[in-house]
C-alpha cells in the first residue's frame, strides 16, 4: 500500500475508542487515511459485530474497516507489516487490564511494529484532541535524534511546538559517537547555557528532515521519568514522543514504563 | 580521534603532512553530530585571523566561521561579539551534474588531519557519486604565521575511474567587505587559481563569484589554490588596496606562502615545544595546547587579547577574561615574550574602560571588566535564561573584582620573566598603581580595625555576594604591596620617569604608604592555628556534601543540586583558596599549602574547565603525583575526549594554558624566583623524560629531566 495510512486497531471495547480522536487528528496532520482493523479471535466478524466494534460512531461513517481472524497481537503485527502504515494508534490497554500497565496486545504491537506506535490512555475518552504541544525526552545520543525524525515531522506538519527535554543525571555517559549531554564544565553560565541549548537543538534537528520547527530545549535534573511527567503537565503537553531501544524490562526504559503507567496524554513510541 | 594515519603528499606543494603521530590529530570517517567539535579542534589561526575547520562543501551541521581578533559587532540590545567574516573556504564540487556531499552520498574514505607541527589542516576524501564515479579530493588549509594577513586553501581533484565534466563553485559565502558598527572596515581579497594536469594555469578568477568548469579525463588531477588577504581599517588606511596588492603577489607564489608559513611554525616550535618521552597522550595534548595558544596570539597587535575560545569559535563571543592573564600568559612569558607583551599591553590600552568601571561603582583607580572586548568596557550580560527556563541575574560583571588583581599579577609576572623595563616604565607601573588605588578605595576599615572587602564573587562562582573572599583579599593585598614596591623601585631607578608618572596620575605623597597599610590590615580569613584560609566569611559553617556520591555524574554539581542548594553547601566550582596557594606559593609555608589543598580539593566539584589543571599543578608540587596525573588527564581531555561536546563553540584556551602550566610548573616543578629559575621535578612514572626550552629575562634555558 502506497497511500499514507494510520492504522487503528479496535477490539470492540469502549476504552479502545479513546484512540479515535488522536488517530483522526494525526491522520489529518500526516495527510494519511485512517484504516481501522478489527481482529476476531475465533471466526470472521460479521456486520453486527463490526457495528459493536465501532459502537455506532457517526464520525466514522464511510471509513473502511479491515478485519482479520486470529490472535489479535500477531494479526495486528502482520497487518502492519503488509500495510506499512505511518503510525499505529491504539489504546494502551484493554477493558479488563489494569489502568497503569501496558496491555498485552499493545505490548506485543510495541515490540514488533514496523512503525511508531501511539499509545492512548483510555481515560481521555472521546474528547476531541488537538496537537499543539509535543514533548520529546532526549538522552543526547545521535541514535535517539535519528529515531525521533517522525516527531519532528509531525510537529512541523501540525504547527505544534516541540519541547526537547534532556535530564541531567548521575548516570555514566553514553559511548555513542556524537553523544551530547550537559557540559561537564560550565565556565560562564550566561555563555555556556545558550550555546548548549543551541548545540543540543542543532544536533537534534540536523539528523531529521529539513524544515522549520518551533523548538525549545529544556534541561531538567533529577529523576528523568518524574521530570518528564512534571514538564509534560506543566506545558499542557498533547503528545510525548519517546525513542525506545526495544528493551522493556528494568532497569531499561524507565521513562517509558513510568509514562505508560502514569501519563495522561498519548505517547508516541519510536524504535531506535 | 586517533593518531595513526596520514594523507599522501598533496600534489605539487612543497610540503607533505607530518606523519609522526605525536604531532597530528586525526578524525577518521564522518560523524555528523560531532561536526561542531571537529570544526573547533581542527581550527587554524595565527592570532590575527582564525578559521574553523568546517567542511568546504558544507553539511547539515556546518558552522563555518572566520574571525579577526579585535573585530566585534553588536546586535541591538546585546553585548558585542566577534564578527564572522565570509566563509572563504567554501568549495562545492559537482561531477557530471551531481554535487559531492559527504552527508548525502556514500563516501569511500574520509580523513581529516590537524598537523600541529606545520599548523596545517589536511583533508583526504574519496567520494562515490551517482553512476559509481569515484573522485579523490585532497585539501590543505593554513592561516599564515609568516604573513598573518594571508589565508590559503589548496585542493586537488582526481577523477579516479571516469572522464566527465566537473564544476567547482568556489564562491565565498558572505560579503567580502564588512563595516562594523564600531566603524571598522574589514576586507577580504580573494584570488583563485586552477591548474590543469599539465601544470599550466587553467584560469585565475578574481571575481567574488567563482564558478570553474572543466572536463577531466580518467586519472587526471586538477589543483585549485585560493588565497585570501584580510585587512581591516585598524591595520591600514587603505585596506582594500592593501589586501588586493597582497593577494596578487601571494597567488603567484603559493609555494613560498606555504614554505614561509611552515618555517615560521617550525621556529615557533623550537621555542615552545615540550618533549615528553613515555606518555604519548600527554605529549599530544601538550602540543595540541601549544598549537592553539600560539594560533591565538599576535605579537604585532597589542590592542587585542585572546578570548576564552581563542579564534577557534564564536562561543563566549570572543570576550576576554582573567583566563588570559592567569592561565595563558605564563606560556607566552616563557616561550613567546613578544606575544606576552602584546597581551599585557592590551590591559594598558584598556585602562580607560577599567577606570570608568571603577568610577561607575563609586571607587577610585581601575577595576577591569570581567568580560572585555576591544574597548575594555564591561560587556558581561546582566541576565541569562537558564536551560530550565529560569531567568538568572549574572553578578560576575559587578562582583568578580579579583580580575583587577589578576591583571596586576600578570603585569608583574611578565616584568619578572622578561625584565622588560620599557614596558614597566611606560605601561606596567600605571596598571599596578591604578589597580592598587582601586583596592584601597574598595576595602573598608571596620570596627575590628581590619580592612574588609564585602559583596564579591571569588573564582568559585557557586558562591555569590560573599564577604572577604580569601582569594580576592589575598590577591588585593599582593597588588597593594607590589604597587608600593613599584613606587619605591621607580623612585630609586628611574626618578625622572617616576616624577612624570606621579604628576600624570595625580599621585599624592604618602599614597603608596597608604596602600601598604591597607595591605597590612586586609582581612584574609587566614587562621594561624589551623593554617587554613576560610574561603569567605561563613564558609566553614556551610553544609558538607560528599562529592563521592556523585562520581559518575555527567553534569556539573550546580545543575544537579540547583543554585540555592549549592550556595548553601561547601561544594566549590573551581580552585579558589587552592588558586591562591598556587599563585602566592612563595609566600606560604609548606604546611599551609598542604593543609589548604587537602581541605579544599575534596570539596571541589570541578564545574569549570579551569579547575583540573590547577589541581594537577598543585598536587604535583605537593608530591601527590598520582592525584596530579588524574587531574592532568582530566584537563587534557577537556577538548580532546570524544564526548566533550562543549568544545563545539571553540576550544578551551585557558584550560590549555593551565595544562601547560601543570606540566611545567607542576610536574617539572619550575619556579621563577627573583634570582633565577629553579626546579624541583616530580614527574609521573610514565614520563621517562621531559624537555622544555624557555626564555627568562632574555636568556634561553633548557630544562631536561631527569638530570644527568
Amino acid at each position: 500500500m502506497t497511500e499514507p495510512t494510520v492504522l487503528v486497531p479496535l477490539d470492540g471495547s469502549e476504552p479502545a475508542l479513546a484512540a479515535l480522536p488522536v488517530a483522526n487528528a494525526l491522520g489529518e496532520v500526516e495527510h494519511a487515511a485512517l484504516l481501522f482493523l478489527h481482529v476476531a479471535e475465533d471466526r470472521p466478524p460479521d456486520a453486527e459485530s463490526l457495528s459493536r466494534v465501532l459502537l455506532g460512531g457517526t464520525e466514522l461513517d464511510g471509513l473502511t474497516v479491515a478485519t482479520r481472524t486470529g490472535k489479535p497481537a500477531a494479526e495486528l503485527v502482520h497487518a502492519a507489516a503488509e500495510i506499512r502504515p505511518q503510525l499505529i494508534v491504539l489504546c494502551k490497554h484493554g477493558a479488563i487490564e489494569p489502568p497503569n500497565v501496558l496491555g498485552g496486545t499493545a505490548m506485543n504491537v510495541l515490540h514488533n511494529a514496523p512503525c511508531p506506535v501511539v499509545l492512548v490512555p483510555p481515560s481521555r475518552g472521546s474528547t476531541p484532541w488537538r496537537l499543539q504541544h509535543i514533548l520529546v525526552p532526549h538522552d543526547g545520543t545521535p541514535g535517539t535524534s535519528t529515531a525521533l525524525r517522525p516527531a519532528q515531522k509531525i510537529a512541523e506538519h501540525a504547527g505544534a511546538d516541540l519541547l526537547v527535554v534532556h535530564v541531567a543525571g548521575t548516570a555514566p555517559a553514553a559511548v555513542e559517537p556524537g553523544y551530547f549531554t550537559t557540559p561537564r564544565y560550565v565556565d560562564q553560565p550566561h555563555h555556556e547555557w545558550p550555546a548548549w541549548s543551541s548545540e543540543f537543538g542543532k544536533r537534534f534537528v540536523c539528523l531529521g528532515p529539513p524544515g522549520r520547527l518551533q523548538m525549545r530545549v529544556c534541561l531538567a535534573r533529577g529523576n528523568a521519568a518524574a521530570e518528564v511527567m512534571r514538564l509534560a503537565n506543566q506545558h499542557a503537553t498533547d503528545l510525548i514522543v519517546l525513542a525506545w531501544r526495544g528493551v522493556w524490562d528494568a532497569p531499561r526504559a524507565a521513562v517509558l514504563r513510568h509514562i505508560v503507567a502514569a501519563g495522561r496524554c498519548p505517547i508516541a513510541v519510536v524504535r531506535v | 580521534m586517533t593518531a595513526r594515519q596520514t594523507l599522501p603528499r598533496l600534489l605539487d606543494l612543497p610540503v607533505a603532512p607530518t606523519t609522526d603521530p605525536a604531532w597530528i590529530l586525526v578524525e577518521e570517517g564522518f560523524t555528523l553530530a560531532r561536526e561542531h567539535e571537529v570544526e573547533s579542534l581542527f581550527a587554524i589561526g595565527n592570532g590575527y585571523a582564525g578559521s574553523r575547520a568546517s567542511l568546504a562543501e558544507g553539511c547539515a551541521l556546518s558552522a563555518p566561521a572566520t574571525c579577526v581578533a579585535g573585530v566585534f559587532v553588536s546586535a541591538a540590545g546585546s553585548v558585542p561579539e566577534l564578527a564572522r567574516l565570509a566563509d572563504w573556504t567554501h568549495l562545492s564540487v559537482t561531477v557530471e551534474g551531481h554535487a559531492l556531499q559527504l552527508d548525502q552520498n556514500s563516501y569511500v574514505e574520509h580523513r581529516r588531519i590537524l598537523d600541529l607541527r606545520q599548523a596545517m589542516l589536511w583533508r583526504g576524501w574519496r567520494q562515490r557519486s551517482a553512476g559509481g564515479r569515484i573522485t579523490r579530493l585532497r585539501e590543505l588549509r593554513l592561516a599564515s604565521l609568516a604573513d598573518r594577513h594571508l589565508l590559503l586553501q589548496s585542493m586537488t581533484l582526481t577523477a579516479e575511474d571516469y572522464s566527465g565534466s566537473v564544476s567547482i563553485d568556489a564562491t565565498p559565502m558572505g560579503p567580502l567587505t564588512q563595516l562594523t558598527d564600531a566603524g571598522i572596515t574589514v576586507i577580504m581579497a580573494v584570488r583563485t587559481r586552477l591548474t590543469g594536469p599539465e601544470g599550466g594555469a587553467v584560469g585565475t578568477a578574481a571575481l567574488p563569484i567563482e564558478q570553474l568548469n572543466f572536463d577531466i579525463n580518467r586519472g587526471e588531477t586538477y589543483r585549485l589554490d585560493r588565497v585570501v588577504a584580510v585587512y581591516t581599517s585598524r591595520d591600514t588606511r587603505e585596506p582594500l588596496r592593501t589586501a588586493r596588492r597582497r593577494v596578487e603577489r601571494a597567488v603567484e607564489n603559493i609555494e613560498d606562502v606555504v614554505v614561509q608559513h611552515r618555517d615560521a611554525w617550525l621556529a615557533r616550535w623550537e621555542a615552545s615545544d615540550l618533549r615528553i618521552d613515555g606518555d604519548p597522550a600527554a605529549q599530544r595534548a601538550l602540543r595540541f595546547a601549544a598549537y592553539h595558544l600560539s594560533s591565538a596570539a599576535n605579537p604585532d597587535d597589542d590592542r587585542v587579547s585572546i578570548g576564552a575560545r581563542g579564534l577557534s569559535g564564536t562561543a563566549y563571543k570572543g570576550h576576554v577574561f582573567w583566563d588570559t592573564d592567569i592561565f595563558m600568559l605564563p606560556f607566552f612569558n616563557l616561550t613567546y615574550p613578544e606575544a606576552a607583551r602584546a597581551l599585557v599591553m592590551y590591559r594598558y590600552h584598556t585602562l580607560a574602560g577599567a577606570r570608568a568601571k571603577a568610577a561607575r561603582l563609586g571607587h577610585s583607580g581601575a577595576l577591569y571588566a570581567w568580560e572585555s572586548t576591544d574597548s575594555g568596557e564591561e560587556v558581561t550580560p546582566p541576565f541569562v535564561v537558564g536551560p530550565d527556563g529560569e531567568v538568572v541575574r549574572i553578578l560576575t560583571g559587578e562582583q568578580e573584582q579579583h580580575i583587577s588583581a589578576d591583571v596586576a599579577f600578570a603585569v608583574w609576572k611578565y616584568w619578572e620573566a622578561t625584565g622588560d623595563e620599557r614596558f614597566l616604565i611606560d605601561a606596567g607601573a600605571e596598571i599596578l598603581i591604578e589597580t592598587a588605588r582601586f583596592w584601597e578605595s574598595r576595602a573598608k576599615r571596620e570596627g575590628d580595625g581590619r580592612c574588609h572587602i564585602r559583596g564579591v564573587v571569588g573564582p568559585d562562582e557557586y558562591h555569590e555576594t560573599v564577604d572577604d573572599n580569601a582569594y580576592t583579599n589575598a590577591m588585593a593585598q599582593w597588588n597593594l604591596e607590589v604597587a608600593e614596591l613599584t613606587a619605591r623601585l621607580f623612585a630609586e631607578r628611574w626618578p625622572a620617569q617616576w616624577r612624570a608618572l606621579s604628576r600624570r596620575l595625580g599621585l599624592a605623597s604618602g599614597e603608596p604608604q597608604r596602600w601598604q597599610r591597607v595591605a597590612r590590615d586586609l582581612y584574609t580569613g587566614f587562621d594561624e592555628r589551623t593554617g587554613l584560609f576560610e574561603q569567605f566569611q561563613g564558609y566553614f559553617g556551610l553544609e558538607e556534601i560528599d562529592l563521592a556520591a556523585y562520581a559518575q555524574r555527567t553534569a556539573p554539581m550546580d545543575v544537579l543540586l540547583g543554585r540555592e542548594r549549592i550556595q548553601r553547601s561547601k561544594i566549590i566550582k573551581q580552585p579558589d583558596v587552592v588558586m591562591l596557594v598556587f599563585l602566592l606559593w612563595e609566600r606560604l609555608s609548606p604546611q599551609v599549602r598542604r593543609v589548604n589543598f587537602e581541605y579544599y580539593e575534596p570539596r571541589c566539584g570541578h564545574g569549570s574547565s579551569l579547575s583540573p589543571a590547577i589541581h594537577a599543578l598543585v598536587a604535583a608540587r605537593l608530591g601527590n603525583t598520582a592525584l596530579a596525573e588524574h587531574y592532568f588527564r582530566q584537563a587534557a581531555e577537556i577538548d580532546l575526549a570524544d564526548n566533550m561536546g562543549n568544545a563545539a563553540g571553540g576550544i578551551h584556551a585557558a584550560g590549555m594554558g593551565g595544562l601547560w602550566q601543570a606540566a611545567v610548573f607542576g610536574f617539572a616543578g619550575l619556579r621563577l624566583t627573583e634570582k633565577a629559575p629553579e626546579h624541583c621535578a616530580k614527574l609521573p612514572p610514565s614520563w621517562h623524560s621531559f624537555c622544555a626550552r624557555f626564555q627568562w629575562r632574555g636568556q634561553w634555558h633548557e630544562l631536561t629531566l631527569p638530570e644527568g
